[in-house]
């Protein structure tokens, strides 16, 4: 048995784009129901790294594993018997850009849901009303529930993009620089979000923005040039790094 | 502002402008390029309007001379002979259905006979040919070539006789026999071989035999055809008169027409002397105004003479209809009769109405600009060049390249788009770089070359198709014709779904792939992804794709013409989804037809301008619509 605190176990992992070697032996341990960061500069492999925890990556041709292996959960995500949308059901994922479908805000929510096979209207409203409360949208969309997603500002169409994620009630949620196109403001209650959302769920952030990790994560990792250079609580890694590299990366000397 | 506007006020500095700007003369060079376009398309608009507007006035006129003359008056009539006419016909389509149907086994023998025979006599008809001038020209000149020629004719006789294939209603012994009997013929022998008289008499035998039981049947077909023949004596005694007016009218418009010509001239000459000749002239050329009352009165002293035939003929047929059977014993047969019988009830209340309108008909009841308008768009006839009267209505038209344009694109909207979504969500990297150029590849076909393939291939194997026996359930089968709507549209289908293909792909490529993505990472399968995030996403823009492969369809002239059958006739709807498998004309078709072969600047030359300014307008419609559906797509 593993730990039940352990969400996410990344043992030697190498992948690659086609001939691009993007991580080199990457090895991580997740904690569940914390927030986890991945910082570092651009190009460094922390998206890729994070969209091979839910395998969105086999969307690009020609990204493949070449090493090592992912445990959630203790199930490697790898095999080749995973089902992928039950994988992806129980991993939510937030992109950078928020990207709500042509469809009203009820059916952005209910997206995942019906996808899953679950249609039956009372049982859809309950989950939906409960995702946006959770998202911190409800108050502000309730009265217009069946009005384009399009209609709202970027900031909440971004919390939308959040409840469509935990909809179906993931024990995973990925965030891959969920504010990087969002004002302060909209940024500050998306923070303030997720200190709620680690009560319940597992949350891996990517994010360009140190202020950010420090804020919201319990834990770090530095990466630089696709390798994992130190992984710390959060505290630690910012204030007293061993790596000369994160030092550097942290005090801004480079990035 | 620009120093050039002013450029005393300013002293000459560093960075002064100096002399002719090279990139100015390439910006005025493409710019004069995008106005000539916009220049020519006007130009044409105005042409085309021109040409056109011309039209209701010139008709207006045709519709009064056909009412001056009386024409219209004897139409009244004519209308309700036509249609018994066409009853009569239809019974007697139904009467020899029946019989021969009865007597399908026998005709069908006599048939396959009469078949096998023809076939032989084809086969061995030139070298029997030869044999025969030779040896009646001389007998002993060349008796080396005779003998030639002879076992030549022996030889292909073998060969044909070979050749003569069963057929399912002769017995192996029947077909040997003929075989043997012909095949022991002398060579000028003239009369068919005895089986094939049998066979045809056998038929004619059980013809007569079968129509015993149907001399009911016959009488009251004949007695009805009979009683259309009083208002038939009437209408074309009628018609000469009115005919004869009808020209005397046109003669005095030409005429009019000329004089006006010669005073134009004469006010526009500058030589006194030369103008006075020309007034001269144009008074001379003055017509007499032709005398149409007199013919319409006596025209309309036939008025109790038309009713009372119409009542007779009424009377008539509200007999016969009790007189029909109820059903025939024949499939084809009974259709026929339910036809007639269905459309009796009309019939009469249509001879019931005529009286009335015979009295209400007035010679002299003006012709407005609306009629002719009306009458152009509305008119359920496109008649020309005729003896009668020339009609300009579009609907058959306008009909016609609707239901090619629905064929079409109920083949090409499932076909292209599926290949869309297809290529675009599903095929293989491989898969896409061969489907998508051997779609758009069709595009490459130039539509004549379409069209004969049309005609010579795809028309003739659908016929023989439409003749399987297990098919028959189809509505239209067997087809009547070979050249139907049905051809056109699936041709049609066939150049529009490269449209609809391209456009459908780049509205579904235009998606942004975060949709995707966000989609997939939600826990949706590739086919939930596509179906219910990335086609709504693009639907828009494939509604464009559709739009555009109609604008496409109703605007393809080449195969329609080649293909549709070009019948300009309203097709009849009674006949369910069989319509579709009739001959039709269309809008495109009749102008590329007739446009060639009308004279300049006449009221039918008129008329196909302003079909071709429909059908701009629809067109230039359909592509604003399909524009509005793409700027759509881009929120």
């Amino acid at each position: 048995m593993v730990k039940t605190s352990t969400a996410i176990q990344i043992n030697n992992l190498s992948f690659a784009y086609g001939a691009k070697q993007v991580l080199h032996d990457v090895s991580l341990e997740i904690p569940a129901r914390q927030v986890t960061a991945f910082i570092g500069p651009s190009g460094c492999g922390k998206s890729t790294l994070l969209r091979c925890f839910n395998r969105i990556n086999d969307r690009i041709p020609g990204a493949k594993l070449t090493a090592g292996s992912i445990l959630v959960h203790d199930i490697d995500i790898n095999r080749t018997d995973i089902d992928l949308q039950e994988l992806r059901r129980r991993i939510g994922m937030v992109f950078q850009k928020y990207n709500p479908f042509a469809k009203s805000i009820y059916d952005n929510v209910a997206f995942s849901l019906r996808a899953a096979g679950r249609t039956k209207r009372s049982v859809l409203d309950g989950i939906v009303e409960n995702a946006l409360k959770n998202a911190a949208l409800w108050d502000e969309v309730k009265s217009r529930l069946h009005a384009s997603a399009f209609g709202l500002s970027g900031g909440q169409q971004q919390r939308l993009c959040i409840a469509r994620a935990i909809a179906n009630q993931p024990e995973i949620l990925l965030m891959d620089e969920p504010c990087a196109a969002l004002d302060p403001l909209a940024t500050l209650k998306i923070e303030e979000l997720l200190s709620e959302l680690k009560k319940q769920y597992t949350i891996i952030i990517v994010t360009h923005n140190l202020a950010q990790a420090t804020r919201c994560s319990d834990n770090t990792a530095f990466m630089y040039l696709g390798k994992v250079i130190e992984y710390g609580s959060t505290m630690q890694l910012f204030e007293n790094p061993k790596e000369p590299q994160t030092e550097a990366y942290v005090t801004g000397k480079f990035g | 502002m620009s120093p050039e506007e002013n450029p005393s006020d300013l002293a000459p500095h560093r960075f002064q402008k100096r002399g002719f700007s090279y990139e100015r003369a390439i910006k005025y060079f493409f710019a004069s390029n995008a106005g000539l376009t916009i220049v020519i398309l006007a130009l044409i608009i105005i042409f085309l309007l021109k040409e056109g507007l011309g039209f209701f006035p010139g008709y207006q006129r045709e519709l009064q001379v056909y009412r001056i003359a009386g024409l219209e008056f004897v139409d009244i009539s004519r209308k309700n002979l036509t249609a018994h006419e066409q009853l009569t016909s239809v019974l007697n389509r139904a009467y020899y259905a029946e019989i021969n149907g009865r007597c399908i086994k026998q005709m069908r023998r006599s048939q396959e006979a009469s078949a096998l025979f023809n076939a032989y006599t084809d086969q061995t008809g030139p070298t029997r040919d030869l044999v025969l001038n030779n040896s009646q020209a001389a007998s002993s000149p060349n008796s080396e070539m005779l003998k030639n020629l002879k076992a030549n004719y022996e030889q292909q006789k073998a060969k044909a006789l070979a050749s003569l294939t069963a057929t399912p209603h002769l017995t192996q012994m029947e077909r040997r026999d003929l075989i043997e009997s012909v095949r022991s013929r002398a060579v000028n022998d003239t009369d068919d071989p005895l089986f094939v008289t049998t066979l045809a008499e056998e038929f004619t035998a059980a013809q007569h035999k079968q129509a015993e039981p149907l001399q009911a049947l016959r009488s009251t077909i004949d007695s009805f055809s009979s009683a259309g023949s009083e208002l038939s004596s009437l209408v074309s005694e009628m018609t000469e008169s009115v005919i004869a007016t009808k020209e005397k009218i046109q003669g005095a418009d030409i005429l009019e027409k000329d004089r006006k010509t010669l005073l134009a001239a004469a006010s526009g000459a500058k030589d006194p002397v030369e103008r006075e000749k020309l007034m001269t002239e144009a008074r001379t050329s003055l017509a007499d105004k032709p005398d149409v009352e007199g013919p319409i009165q006596l025209l309309l002293e036939h008025r109790p003479d038309c009713i009372k035939a119409h009542t007779a003929l009424r009377d008539a047929s509200t007999r016969i209809i009790g007189q029909l059977p109820s059903s025939l014993t024949q499939l084809e047969a009974a259709r026929l009769l339910k036809a007639a019988r269905h459309s009796w009830p009309f019939f009469i209340a249509d001879l019931e109405k005529t009286p009335a309108a015979i009295n209400a008909w007035k010679p002299d009841a003006p012709v407005p600009l609306t009629d002719s308008i009306s009458s152009f768009l509305t008119g359920k006839d496109w008649v020309t060049g005729g003896e009668w009267q020339d009609f300009y209505g579009i609907l058959p038209l306008a009909a016609g390249s609707l239901m090619i344009s629905i064929v079409a694109l109920v083949l090409a909207i499932p076909t292209g788009i599926g290949a869309a979504v297809y290529v675009n969500q599903f095929a293989s990297p491989w898969e896409q770089s061969v489907v998508k150029p051997i779609i758009e590849f069709i595009q490459a076909i130039p539509s004549v070359v379409l069209g004969f393939i049309g005609i010579l291939v795809f028309g003739t194997v659908l016929r023989d198709i439409s003749l399987w026996d297990s098919l028959q359930w189809i509505p239209g089968f067997p087809l009547e014709e070979r050249l139907n709507i049905f051809t056109a549209g699936c041709l049609l289908a066939l150049m529009s779904i490269p449209t609809i293909f391209s456009l459908a792909e780049d509205a579904i490529n235009n998606v942004p792939s975060a949709y995707a993505e966000a989609s997939e990472a939600l826990g949706a399968s590739q086919v939930q992804t596509t179906f219910r995030v990335v086609i709504p996403a693009a639907f828009s823009g494939i509604l464009a794709a559709v739009l555009l492969g109609f604008g496409r369809v109703i605007g393809e002239t080449m195969v329609v013409l080649l293909v549709a059958g070009n019948r300009i006739k309203i097709p009849d709807f009674t006949a369910g989804l069989g319509t579709f498998f009739q001959p039709c004309h269309t809008l495109t078709g009749i102008i590329a037809q007739e446009l060639g072969e009308v004279p300049m600047g006449s009221v039918h030359y008129r008329a196909l301008f302003v079909v071709g300014i429909l059908l701009f307008a629809v067109v230039l419609t359909i592509n604003a619509t399909a524009h509005r559906f793409v700027n759509k797509m881009k929120h």
